[in-house]
């Protein structure tokens, strides 16, 4: 079963991988990093993600259109998907059975990664690191 | 769970007999009042925590709001009576049966591997486990390092009986705590929710709240403190008191003795003259105005409020 380091690792297996990290988006900690990060800080990325990734939780536009199923205190949004001219991000939330707030956060090269499998094996890994 | 040794199983090592020769009695902490001020921010929380950490002391460090277990220099473990511990945590939205968690403690307490036994026997994923009591342990150690602490102890050779599960340094456990009383600070710069009852104020919510903060508003009933509010919920207290700062920022919770305070006019007018509540009320507000470097709506908002009950 896998913990937070394996988790990470798996991560930084996938094709233009440059950095890998579980953070929490209430407080802004990073839980576990893993490889570079985009200012060389994983601390002040992780905070800068979980402000991101708050509003997306948060906020009523980016939850389905059925409504805000919030079933366990867990956010409706599944992942969040940032580009820029060299590298993507991927925010995918973790659906956990105690209270949390938790995402992992992939920075992804933009001319060796695969955007498109990166989101599918992010989904699958924070499903396998909270049910093992 | 409280802070010590497990009820009936694992009393704490008597380990190597407890050194005097840690101070006992000084332990300066950092107080916030002054970081406010942009400051800057002093890098040492705990002078003592930092000299167990060079030595790679193991043992327990007590404050008056928590205790941290060090295991050769690196923190494995904290608890602090503000904030839920991981039994709570873990059973009260059932990722783990309150029968599960105790039969671990009494198979595994005695070796101090509660942990280990969790994720073995297949009760709980190895990456909930982490994600929980490292939550767990910054939380309670933000509390335990509180600004307001006074003298601490350090017994050395004393283990915890949950047994390794994600060591931490000294160094980012205190990092994180003063990364987190600013972020406190930034969203509402009065820490009175932090610790006293709270109440909801006559302002209607006018706005739609995000689930997580409506889920903390629904237990404000002017007796919970962030700390019951918690328990109730099972989250970890740092989560609740980001809520309730925002929700006191806009002007929907605040303390149940402030409230009071600003009613005495109306109720019990002539006896007490009125000036010195106004002048309480009207030094608030400035007090509010003056403490925030960038003034938001939430602000402008108490401070109207405050104007109007003049």
């Amino acid at each position: 079963m896998p913990g937070i380091d394996e988790c990470l690792l798996e991560a930084m297996r996938l094709p233009g991988a440059r950095g890998a990290s579980v953070v929490d988006w209430t407080s802004g900690l990073a839980l576990g990093t893993v490889g570079d990060s985009p200012n060389g800080d994983h601390e002040a990325t992780a905070a800068e993600a979980a402000e991101l990734a708050r509003l997306a939780a948060e906020h009523k536009a980016f939850a389905p259109e059925e409504g805000a199923d919030w079933s366990g205190g867990q956010p409706p949004v599944e992942d969040l998907i940032i580009s820029n001219r060299d590298s993507y991000h991927v925010l995918r939330f973790v659906r956990t059975t105690f209270d949390s707030s938790v995402f992992l956060h992939l920075w992804l090269g933009r001319s060796d990664g695969n955007l498109a499998l990166a989101r599918i094996r992010l989904g699958e890994m924070a499903e396998r690191l909270v049910v093992g | 769970m409280e802070a010590g040794p497990l009820p009936g199983v694992g009393r704490p090592d008597p380990g190597p007999p407890v050194d005097p020769a840690v101070d006992p009695s000084v332990d300066p902490s950092v107080h916030l009042a002054g970081a406010d001020r942009s400051a800057p921010v002093p890098p040492v929380l705990s002078p003592m925590l930092s000299r167990l950490a060079e030595e790679r002391a193991t043992g327990v460090l007590t404050r008056d709001r928590g205790v941290l277990y060090l295991v050769e220099g690196q923190v494995v473990h904290a608890e602090s009576p503000a904030t839920p511990g991981l039994d709570i945590l873990l059973t009260s939205r059932g990722a783990l049966g309150s029968d599960g968690w105790w039969e671990a403690v009494s198979e595994a307490g005695a070796e101090r591997r509660v942990g280990r036994f969790l994720v073995d026997s297949g009760r709980l994923a190895a990456g909930a486990l982490e994600l929980c009591h490292l939550g767990a342990l910054y939380d309670a150690a933000f509390f335990t390092l509180g600004a307001s602490s006074g003298p601490a102890r350090f017994r050395y050779g004393v283990a915890h009986w949950i047994g390794p599960v994600r060591p931490v340094t000294v160094g980012a456990v205190e990092r994180e705590t003063l990364r987190r009383r600013a972020l406190l600070h930034r969203i509402w710069p009065d820490p009175d929710t932090d610790t006293a009852e709270l109440v909801r104020t006559a302002r209607a919510v006018d706005v739609v709240l995000p689930p997580r903060q409506r889920t903390v508003l629904d237990q404000v009933d002017g007796e919970r403190t962030v700390s019951d509010i918690s328990r109730v919920l099972g989250r970890p207290g740092f989560h609740t008191l980001v809520d309730v700062r925002r929700l006191a920022a806009a002007g929907i919770v605040t303390t149940r003795a402030r409230t009071v305070e600003c009613r005495a006019p109306e109720t019990t007018a002539p006896p007490m003259s009125p000036a010195p509540s106004v002048s309480t009320v009207t030094a608030q507000a400035a007090q509010a105005a003056q403490a925030s470097a960038d003034p938001d709506v939430a602000l402008l908002r108490r401070l109207r409020d405050a104007l109007e009950a003049l």
